[in-house]
This record gives C-alpha cells, structure tokens and sequence, in this order.
C-alpha cells in the first residue's frame, strides 16, 4: 500500500492498490483543482518530487509531453503510484472538504 | 436553406476500446464503420452514414463538417470564403469515407471546419414506412443526433462574421463585456435555424474544443441519461440543470479521453428576424448555469 504525501499541504495517506493519486486524495476526503478526471484537460497535473508512478490508461502527449513527464509532472487523476510518492501541488492547496470521507479512510495529516 | 446541419464531428481519444464503450454503450451510438483506426457512428434518429467520428491517439478536435443542401451551396461557401480572406481547400469524395466532394476551411483558430452536401444513405433505425416513435431495443441514453458543438477560439467577433457572412447563419445569444456599443463580444451562439444553435464561440487562450452535444427529445431523458452515467461511471461535469443562455435542459459530462460531452434538449424556435439577446460579464453564471448562478472553474479551464 503506497504512501502518499502531499509536500505543499503537509498531508500524507496510504493509498489503495491499483488507485489514482486523485481518486486516494478525494477518497480521504481532499479536494483539489481537477478537470476531466480522465487524462484530457491536464488541470489536475501535479510535480512529483519522489517516488515512482505509472499510468494504467495511455497518456496524450499533448497533455504530457515527454520532457515534462521527465521533469516531474504527473497527471494525477491517472497516475498510479508504485513506490511511496511525494507530490506537490501547483498553484494550489488542498482543501479538507469531508472530514467524514476522512475518518471513514483512517486518513492523518502529518 | 444552403447549409443544414452540423454533420459530422471527428475528435481524438486516447484509447479506442474505452471510446468504443462510451459511445456504443453509454451514448448508444449506432458504429457503422471501423476502418484505419477510427470508428464511425451514427444516433437513431440520423438518416446519414455517420456524424461521429472518433480516431486513436491524443485527445481532442479533429474536424467538424457541415451538410449542404446542394452542391452549388459549396461552391458559393467557397467563393464567399475566399473573399473573406480564409484559408480554403477542396476535398474530393472519399477522403472522408462515405462522403462526397466538399471543401474544407481552416479558422484563424486553426480549426478545420469541412463542407459537403452528400454521404452514403444508411437509414433512420426506425425506418420511414410507418415507423415507431424510437427503437424498442436502445442502448445506453439512446442519444438520437448531433447537435452542436462550442469551440475556444482566439477570435469570435472574427468568426462569427465567417459563420454569418459566408455560411449563412445568424446569432441568437451573445455574452458581451457590456450593453455598450463599442463592447467586444466574449462568445456567442449561431444557429442555422433548425438547432437552438450549430457552433457556439467562446473567447479562450487556447483554440480547442469545449465540448460538442446530443440532442434529447426531452428533460425526461437527460434525467434518464444522467441515471445511465452513474451506472456507467461517466464523469458528470455538471447537471442535469439548465442554461440560462438558449433556454435548453443539459448534462455536461467526459469521454474515456477527457473530451467533453453533452446531452442537450430544448431552447426555443429561431426565426432570421429574432432579437439577439446579450448576457453580461456579471450574470455569467446565471446564463451558463440557470440553477446554481455560479460558474464552475471548469467550464472557463478544461477543454481538448
């Protein structure tokens, strides 16, 4: 179960096997600027600082472009994380918008 | 009337199977052709070969055509057009498959907006010999046509002039940075007269699509649509609500790919000589989402 934390806001939670860095987040009851959620838009892209995603559907590379996907962008509602992830967000802050969501997920910030 | 209808609209997605499933399954699209990676659809209630077009790769705007009523209607779009001063080619018959000759436009945008005025006859699914209402066996929200679609484009006051001058149709709603004279138009809704509108224009950063629509026969049917993408797992954008903006019930939702859809049904007649109704900057959000009045960052940031 990787881990997931979230550098700019300070949060930290474990994912699901097989989930979305977007579906782990709102899951536990976060919420953040999103578009599509499914890899067309490219407003939910965030930087990954560590650790290692993959992507479960094909990406757009007009949506990543390689040499950004290389510098650290991740398209969040798509990624996957493999290892332990830590991610921030660009422009923007996560917001707590169900504090039941996040007792139901066991979820703690760090 | 020289141009009918919009007729086709051609996008990009990222994964074919996944787009296949949408729209067979969840749009209930009738696939009429798969062929070098792009697969054709048609809705029920369409008598033509196909007016959805969805190739492998990327995501986003391919094309959209016009139907014509006659071939010499394409000639005078061409004639009109090049003295509009905007980029026209011919293209022959079969470059699309199933369609005639035609011409093709490229917008300042760098959309490619095609003109024609034949395609291969496949039918309406119910028939024209003392029909029934619709299929008694439909698939997913059973969306019978093409409606419309919105483009992001540098330029609509430009474009507009384009769709007015050389294709013949008229503005019945505009959003303006004011009531003044000298305001500059932010986006604007031109029908041909059947539609409550064709192609609607909105001023953005980036030329893309925003989203193009199906119409329903009713709000009875969004309300069943919606239903369908919960069962589906169809990212909803927002909806079932109204516009204030045409008056027309809606659900804006994403494709596998992240393209957005809509189901779109009501609005009121257009008639040439109907007063064109201007919304301002501050009621943006009532006149995009009648219920709520608030925009949503979406409608104003996610395109393809």
């Amino acid at each position: 179960m990787p881990r997931l934390t979230v550098e700019s806001d300070g949060v930290s939670i474990d994912l699901l096997d097989g989930e979305t860095i977007l579906e782990g987040l709102y899951r536990n009851g976060y919420a953040y600027r999103i578009g599509c959620r499914r890899g067309g838009c490219a407003i939910c892209k965030v930087d990954l600082r560590k650790g290692e995603v993959i992507y479960d559907h094909p990406v757009a590379d007009a949506v990543l472009p390689a040499d950004e996907r290389a510098g650290g962008a991740c398209l969040s509602c798509r990624a996957v994380a493999v290892t332990d992830v830590t991610i921030a967000l660009r422009q923007d802050n996560l917001r707590r918008v169900s504090t039941l969501m996040a007792l139901y997920a066991g979820s703690r910030t760090g | 009337m020289a141009v009918m209808r919009m007729g086709y609209m051609h996008v990009r997605v990222t994964d074919l199977a996944e787009a296949k499933e949408h729209y067979g399954n969840t749009v209930g699209l009738y696939q009429t052709l798969e062929q070098n990676g792009r697969v054709y659809y048609k809705g029920w209630d369409e008598w033509d070969h196909h007016s959805v077009v969805i190739e492998e790769g990327g995501v986003g705007y391919v094309k959209c055509g016009f139907k014509c009523e006659k071939p010499e209607d394409i000639a005078e779009i061409e004639r009109k057009t090049i003295e509009f001063g905007y980029p026209v080619v011919r293209m022959t018959a079969g470059e699309n498959p199933e369609v005639g000759d035609g011409i093709r436009v490229t917008l300042p945008s760098g959309h490619e907006i095609e003109f024609y005025s034949s395609m291969t006859a496949y039918g309406l699914e119910v028939g024209t010999h003392n029909p029934d209402a619709f299929p008694r066996h439909m698939v997913g929200i059973g969306a019978p046509r093409l409606d419309h679609a919105l483009l992001w484009v540098n330029d609509p006051e430009g474009i507009e002039k384009f769709f007015i001058d050389c294709v013949g149709m008229f503005p019945t709603e505009r959003v303006r940075t004011s009531l003044e004279d000298d305001a500059h138009t932010i986006a604007t809704w031109l029908t041909l007269g059947e539609s409550n509108h064709d192609i609607a224009l909105l001023e953005a950063p980036e030329n893309k699509i925003h989203h193009f629509a199906f119409e329903m026969r009713s709000w009875d049917d969004i309300l069943k649509a919606a239903d369908i993408f919960a069962m589906d797992d169809v990212p909803i954008d927002i909806g079932p609500t109204r516009h204030g903006i045409t008056r027309g019930t809606t659900i804006y939702f994403f494709d596998p790919s992240g393209n957005r859809n809509e189901t779109f049904s009501g609005g009121y007649r257009c008639f040439r000589d109907r007063p064109v109704v201007t919304w301002t900057p501050d009621q943006l959000g009532k006149a995009i989402f009648y219920h709520s009045r608030e925009l949503n960052d979406r409608f104003l940031t996610v395109a393809t």
